[in-house]
Order: structure tokens, then sequence, then C-alpha cells
């Protein structure tokens, strides 16, 4: 099998996009339908409209309740699940090649027949107010969660996906079904299919299953605005007294991903804390200083800026020591940029672990969803080792100083106050903040 | 082969093929040619976990996996992992409780690399007291991630030190805190001295590899390491005689058990109808857990659970219930619905349907895992390992196929019996009554 199948597209009567990679190493579909819209759009005091309408859609449809539709898909060893995300909403359904048109024909089911039952939402509401309620013994959910709320300050992007537990009220199965009439719409819509099928054969199922949905509409327009007004820079504190580690997080406002300086910003953002042992921020703060475990960087790249956002965590004790070291790691990336070295490593890393990242079905469809999301181009896994070796010292270096903005950083530490603050104080002013 | 049979799941051939050989020094080498992509899976497996250790030194297997990367008389600290990042791979290691994985994923042409790096680190580790000391920082800082900070890390804990008395299963794998911090350099280097040589070893080449090229390589980088030899070691865990719980406390939004039951090791065949139990009780969204307790919103989650093959324990493992009681919901109540559900399935038997549909499960489980070479490296290197037979690999798919509903309801009155388990609970407690109940650590 070469490394690379071609990405084969259709465009069914309806307007939906039909993707197809023919897979031959294990006899496994990936399909999966994206609308193009996702938990950006829930309405302001409604967060987790788009996720809990994808939820909704698995637990039953016209002709199945969800305790059969979940039978007759498991029969077959598949698996349903449906999310909602940023800039996009999800239902995958995964099995066995053998059976590719019955998984099509339910997929389309699931996707455009759905029942809404109202007893299944009143369920559904109480497994995530229990689900939200036990993620606060989670010391990483928490602080994801309280940079996002605390970084956007209302804007799209800031709120939980999952919804958040003081507006579970606000909710109603009607603001689903409403989100869903208007959002799920095929021009809106891409059916990605991987797997030991051949292309034409998945069209005539999408176009028999797929093709004559219309949907409602029209999609709300999709969000591609930096916020008007983000958190100030500075040190922000969430007390969780029982906890003997705090969770760090550092970040300003990143890029979207259509930004031109895309490729130049993911190499830099490997050396920085992106690449494990090879980023200059693991090698200072876990091989050099052993305060952590773990530290990554992430630019979180969507239609509209999305956050750079450092993450880590360590022992209590060792907080402010960690939070002024990232801070001058970030710093002298921005000032001194990367060498040569560290940006042909970088660069071949990406081109040699190409092929490992396309072993799976599941990986190669989440490369197409990608591609189809952002509009990329059809060559574009075909042109991206190309694209990566274009790139040069000065380009890399360019982008360290126009993206990087160590002065802007909005640094949350959950964690224990009596042990943390004062330390912290000594670096500049402490916010407490409260949780949700 | 044409693209149109490629594309036809009935053609499709599950077998991996496996390629053996020893050196003189009792090294042994399973190749898995493979040439449908140009990467390769490089492993070299230590036959020694945390089973291996003792009390004063539990934590020493995993502690021993991070001073791997900690440098060599020609690398720096974690230039190995460096070296072999900038050529794509993807570079990491884990520990269990019967052996120490370390592992390289990269593009074929850097096997030679791969092994090269490996030998080197194996024949001219170098450490010092300052590189130790900052890896036992790491390592403390990963224990309190996993464990202490973690919503149900120390309960687990529990659970094992409760159910396992004589076995040295009933330590974590990371250790406990106070051996981590009491541990010195020295005990490092005895264990390594002791554990890492030819006789404990196994090295796995899965993908685009010629056998005999590797044969060239594996003895011309590894073929002058004295010899050795596996040190035989069995303990066996008595026969539990009773129910035995636990409480924990700790601060916790919700309550929650974790139940154990003494199972079996991998290579025992009871292994297979007891993944089909699990299954049957917790895998996917029509099984008897979801329906019955996380649906209807009594249970945050409920999951049956037994390591899968080849991830199961080499000696008995535990069979493992965990119910996380959504708010509202009195533990103890949901723990006698819990024990009622599991009668009723003793009393009862599962339905063919239910045991088609588990089986088809496993079955879809273990064909996605196959897609990866690493995984497919894993299977075969683990069975060996630990069951004493990669072939039994091969095996997976027609096992799970064999069993049958009998199989099913023997293995569910077997092992999940009232005095054949143990129970540790979660009591939730305020920060203020957590403090005064002692540090956590």
């Amino acid at each position: 099998m070469a490394v690379l199948a071609a990405i084969h597209e259709a465009i069914l009567d309806n307007g939906l996009t039909v993707l197809g990679v023919e897979y031959t190493r294990v006899p496994w579909v990936s399909l999966a339908f994206m609308c193009k819209r996702g938990a950006e759009t829930d309405p302001p005091d409604k967060p987790g409209v788009a996720d809990w309408t994808a939820e909704l859609l698995t637990q039953g449809t016209s002709r199945r309740s969800q305790l059969d539709l979940a039978r007759d898909i498991e029969a077959l060893g598949a698996a349903l699940a449906a999310r909602g995300g940023w800039d996009a909403t999800y239902v995958h359904l995964d099995g066995l090649a053998e059976d590719m048109e019955t998984l099509v024909a339910t997929l389309a089911e699931v996707v455009t027949t759905p029942a809404f039952p109202e007893g299944e939402f009143a369920l559904l509401r109480e497994r995530r107010r229990a689900e939200l309620v036990q993620t606060a013994d989670e010391p990483r959910e928490v602080a994801n969660r309280a940079f996002a709320r605390l970084f956007f300050q209302g804007a799209p992007y800031g709120h939980a996906v999952r919804g958040e537990l003081a507006r579970l009220e606000a909710l109603g199965l009607d603001d689903l079904k409403a989100w869903y009439a208007r959002e799920f719409v095929p021009q809106e819509g891409v059916l990605v299919c991987v797997g030991m099928a051949p292309f034409p054969r998945l069209v005539a199922a999408a176009a028999e299953h797929f093709g004559a949905w219309r949907g409602g509409g029209p999609a709300s327009p999709a969000w591609r605005e930096a916020p008007q007004r983000l958190a100030a820079p500075g040190i922000y504190l969430l007390d969780r007294p029982e906890l003997t580690q705090s969770e760090i997080r550092m970040g300003h406002l990143g890029l979207p991903r259509r930004h031109p300086d895309y490729f130049p910003v993911r190499l830099l953002n490997y050396i920085l804390g992106e690449g494990g042992f090879s980023s200059r921020l693991m090698t200072r703060i876990r091989s050099e200083l052993g305060l952590t475990y773990g530290i990554r960087s992430t630019f979180a790249w969507r239609r509209a800026p999305g956050p750079f956002v450092i993450s880590t965590f360590t022992p209590a004790e060792n907080t402010a020591l960690a939070v002024r070291e990232i801070r001058r790691v970030v710093q002298e990336v921005r000032q001194a940029g990367v060498t040569a070295q560290e940006l042909a490593e970088a660069q071949s890393y990406y081109i040699g672990h190409f092929p490992l990242g396309l072993e799976t079905p599941r990986a190669v469809a989440r490369q197409v969803l990608n591609i189809g999301l952002h509009a990329l181009g059809l060559d574009y896994l075909a042109r991206y080792r190309e694209r990566l070796a274009a790139v040069t010292l000065e380009e890399v270096c360019r982008a360290a100083q126009k993206h990087l903005h160590p002065e802007d950083l909005v640094t949350l530490v959950v964690g224990p106050a009596v042990r943390v603050k004062e330390p912290l104080a000594e670096i500049g002013p402490v916010t407490e903040i409260q949780a949700e | 082969m044409s693209q149109e049979t490629a594309l036809d799941p009935r053609k499709w051939n599950p077998e991996i093929a496996i390629v053996p050989f020893t050196l003189d020094n009792g090294l042994q080498v399973l190749v898995l040619p493979d040439p449908t992509l140009p990467v390769v899976s490089v492993q070299v497996h230590y036959a020694v976990g945390s089973r291996h250790e003792a009390p004063g030194i539990t934590g020493i297997s995993h502690l021993f996996e991070h001073l791997m990367f900690r440098g060599t008389a020609t690398l720096g600290p974690e230039e190995f992992s460096r070296r072999l990042q900038a050529k794509g791979g993807e570079v990491n290691a884990f520990t269990t409780r019967d052996h120490t994985s370390y592992f390289e994923n990269l593009p074929a042409e850097h096997l030679e690399l791969a092994l090269s790096l490996e030998a080197d680190r194996l024949k001219h580790l170098k450490l010092d007291e300052e590189n130790f000391e900052t890896e036992r920082q790491v390592v403390l800082s990963e224990r309190k991630l996993r464990c202490v900070d973690s919503p149900f890390g120390l309960v687990e804990e529990l659970l094992f030190a409760t159910a396992y008395t004589e076995h040295p299963y009933r330590w974590p794998i990371i250790g406990w805190d106070q051996d981590l911090r009491r541990m010195t350099l020295e005990d490092c280097l005895a264990f390594f001295r002791r554990h890492y040589q030819p006789g404990e070893m196994l090295i796995l080449v899965a993908g685009e590899a010629e056998p005999e090229r590797v044969r060239e390589l594996v003895e011309r980088y590894f073929g002058d390491l004295p010899p050795g030899s596996r040190e035989g070691q069995r303990v066996v865990e008595p026969p539990q005689r009773g129910e035995r719980r636990a409480v924990f406390k700790k601060v916790s939004q919700v309550e929650a058990l974790f139940a154990g039951f003494h199972t079996v090791g991998l290579g025992h065949p009871d292994i297979y109808p007891l993944m089909v139990l699990a299954s049957i009780l917790s895998q996917g969204r029509a099984c008897r857990f979801y329906q019955e307790f996380v649906r209807p919103g009594r249970a945050v989650e409920l999951e049956a659970e037994v390591y899968p093959p080849p991830w199961t324990a080499a000696d008995p493992d535990l069979f493992i219930i965990r119910a996380v009681a959504a708010p509202g919901e009195p533990l103890p109540r949901l723990e006698a619905d819990l024990w009622k559900a599991l009668e009723t399935l003793q009393q009862e038997g599962v339905t063919e349907l239910e045991l088609a549909r588990a089986k088809k499960l496993l079955r879809s489980q273990t064909v996605q895992g196959l897609a990866r070479t690493f995984y497919r490296g894993l299977m075969v290197a683990l069975f060996h390992l630990k069951a004493g037979d990669g072939t039994l690999a091969n095996g997976l798919l027609m096992a799970y196929d064999a069993v049958t509903a009998e199989d099913v309801l023997r293995v569910a009155r077997r092992y999940l019996r009232e005095d054949n388990r143990t129970v540790v609970t979660l009591k939730p407690v305020s920060p203020e009554e957590s403090q005064v109940l002692g540090p956590l650590c």
C-alpha cells in the first residue's frame, strides 16, 4: 500500500460533499458525518446545544429507539459516537468493512431522521449534570475549562462544549431541535469514509441514503472573527486547597487555521513545546529542572483565531518557579529565535513521521475531516511534506517575533492558594477567580 | 495484489508472520516482516516489572525506565529521544507489572539507528547523582498526577493492596511515595546489572524489515553482550476466603466503588470468556450496565473490565468493576443493585444475541488494532513474554469466536463470587476533614 492513497471527492445533488480514501490494511471503515458548525454557534446563554444535539441524534431515530439502534449497531461490532467541537459537529460510525453499506445507511438514518425523544432528552440532561459534577474532581479538566472561560470573556470558544453546570436548566429540547434544523444542512455537511471499500460503491451508498435529504437552514454564518475583548494579561489563581500539584495554563490569542504562517508556526511550536524531548520547554522544565512530568504548548487551529496555550503541572511548592521559567523560555525563543539544527530536526520529524500518522483508518479520517473543514484542498496531504520542507529559518524566527507575545500571557494557576499565592505575588499581582 | 482484491474484506489475511531466532548469548529476537508500509516498530522488552521489586524499592522498574533516557558515554540526557524523533520516530517506554518495554516506531530506513542506540544505552548508560535526582523529582510529579491528585488513583491502589496479600501485584507500578524518596542511585544500578541482560531481553522488529537484515544488525550490536539468564520467580496469591472491604476518604464530588475479583493470567483460556463477560456487562451502549445504570442516570460510570489480551497480567489478574454513583444516588443502593444484576446473570446466563454482539465487538477491536505496526508487534511480544508463546497473538480472533454462552456463565459463576471479592469505596470529605486525615502522598 502506498503511504498515501488519493482522496476522492464527489458532491451529491443535494450539495453534500463526500470524501473518501480507499484503505487496504485492515477490513475496517471509518465513517464520519461532519456538520461545519459547532459549539461556537451555541446561543450565548445556552452552552452545550451543539454537543447535546449531536448526542441526542444517537438516542433514537424515526425508525429505531436508542436501544434498538445500539443493539443493531453493536451486533455488527460497530461503534456510534457523536460530539460537538469547535467549528464543527461530528457523528462517527466505525465498523467492519463487510458492513459498509449497512453502516452508511445507519449513519444517514441517524443524521437525517432523528426522533429527538423527550424522555431521552431528560435523561441526557441528568447524565450531563452528573458528569459535570464529577469533572470538578479532575484538576486538568478544571484548569482547561477555567482557562477558556477566563481567557475568552464570554466570546465564542470560551464556554465548555459539553455544557455548564450553572446553565443546564436553560437548555430545552426545543433549543436542540432548532439548532439541528438550522445547522444540519447538506451544503454545510461532509461525509468522510476511509476504509476497505471502493470509492464508487461508497458514493452509490451515500447517494442512496443521503441523496434525498434536504435539511433545514439557513446555517449560521461561519465564525471567523477575533474576539473583541480578552482577559487582561497577568496571573490568576483558582484555589483548590486539597491539591498537591498546581495545574498551570499560560496563553494568549493564536492564529486561525487558514493563516499564511501556519507552517512556520507549526514548526516553531514543535521547537517551543510540542516536540516532546526535542522542545525547549520540556528540556528546561522537565529535563533540567525536574519540575514536571510533562509540559506542552499548543496552538488551537480553528476557523477563527484559537488560543495558544502552554500546559503543565508541578508540585505546589514549585509553582512560581515554573511560571517564571516558562515565561523565560518563551521570551528567549521570541528574541533569539531557533537554531538551524532545531528547524531541520522539526522538519525531518514531521516528514519522517508522516506515514505513521496514516496507519489507521481513524487517523486518516481525522486528516480528511480537517481538510474538509478548512477547505485545505484534496492535494493537501500530497503537498504537506514539501510545504514543511520549504519553510526557512528566517520565516520561523520571524514567526516567533510576530506570533509569540510573552508580555500578553494570561496565566492561570489551579492549586492550593496557601502554598502558591505568596510566591506568585512576587512575580506580579495575583487575581483570585472562582470556579464555575 | 490488485486494488480490487486489496479492497475485498473477504480476501484479508489477519495472520502475523513471525520469524524467531536466538543469539548465542541467549538473546531472543522476533521479526514480524510486513511490507505494507515503509515503517518499523523496534521494541526492546525486558522481563522485569514491578512484580520483581520488593518493599523498600517499589517503583524502581519504572524509575529506571526513566533513567534509560538520561544519557550514555556519548549522548547527553534525552539525546536518545531527540535523535530518533528527528527522524520522525515515536519514542517512548512503559513499565507494567511484568515487564518494561522500550520502543521506537519510525521510518523503515532508520532501523539500524534505533537498534544501535538501544544497544548504546544498554552498554554505555551513564548516570550520576544529579540526573538521578532530577528524574526522581519527575517521577514524584508523575505519581502526583496519576495517583494522588487524580480522582480515583489512590482508590485503585488500595484495591490492589487489599486484594493481594502476598503477590507483588499488591504495590503500584509507579511505587509508593516514600520508596521513591529513599531509593538511591546505587539501588538503581544494582537493579540494572541484574535485569538488563540477554537472558531477560526480547528484541522485536515489526514492519518493513527483512529477517536476515535484522539478524545481522542485532548480532552486530547485541551479539557481544555476555550471556545472561532469566530468573524464575513464582509467587502464588493464596485463594481469597471471604470478601474484603476498605474505605478511602478524600475530597470528591462523587461516591464511588472499585471492586476486584481474582481471575486468571494471560496464558489461561478463561481470559477469553472473561473478556466476553466484561463486554456483555459494559461495552458499548446496548450492554447491561449502560442500560440499567448509566442511561437512567444512576451511575456516572459503571465499567466491568479485565485487561484485554495481551495486556492481561502474567499471573492471575483482577476483574474490576468501577462504579461512580451519580450525585443523589446513594452508593449502598447502587452497590446492592449492582450485585443483584450480577446474580441475575449468574442464574439466568446470557442470551445468544448478547453473546454474538460481544464477540463481534471484540473481533472489531482486534481487527482495528492490527492496523498499527506497533500494536502488531506488542501483541506478539507480550504473548511471548507473559504466556511463553508469541503465536498466541494469531489465535486471538479464533479464541474469541470459540467462546460459548456456557463458558460465559461458567466464568461468571466461578470468579464473580462474593468470597473472591474486594471492595474499596471512596467516601467524599470536605477539604477541612481531608486535612485532619493527614497529607495525601
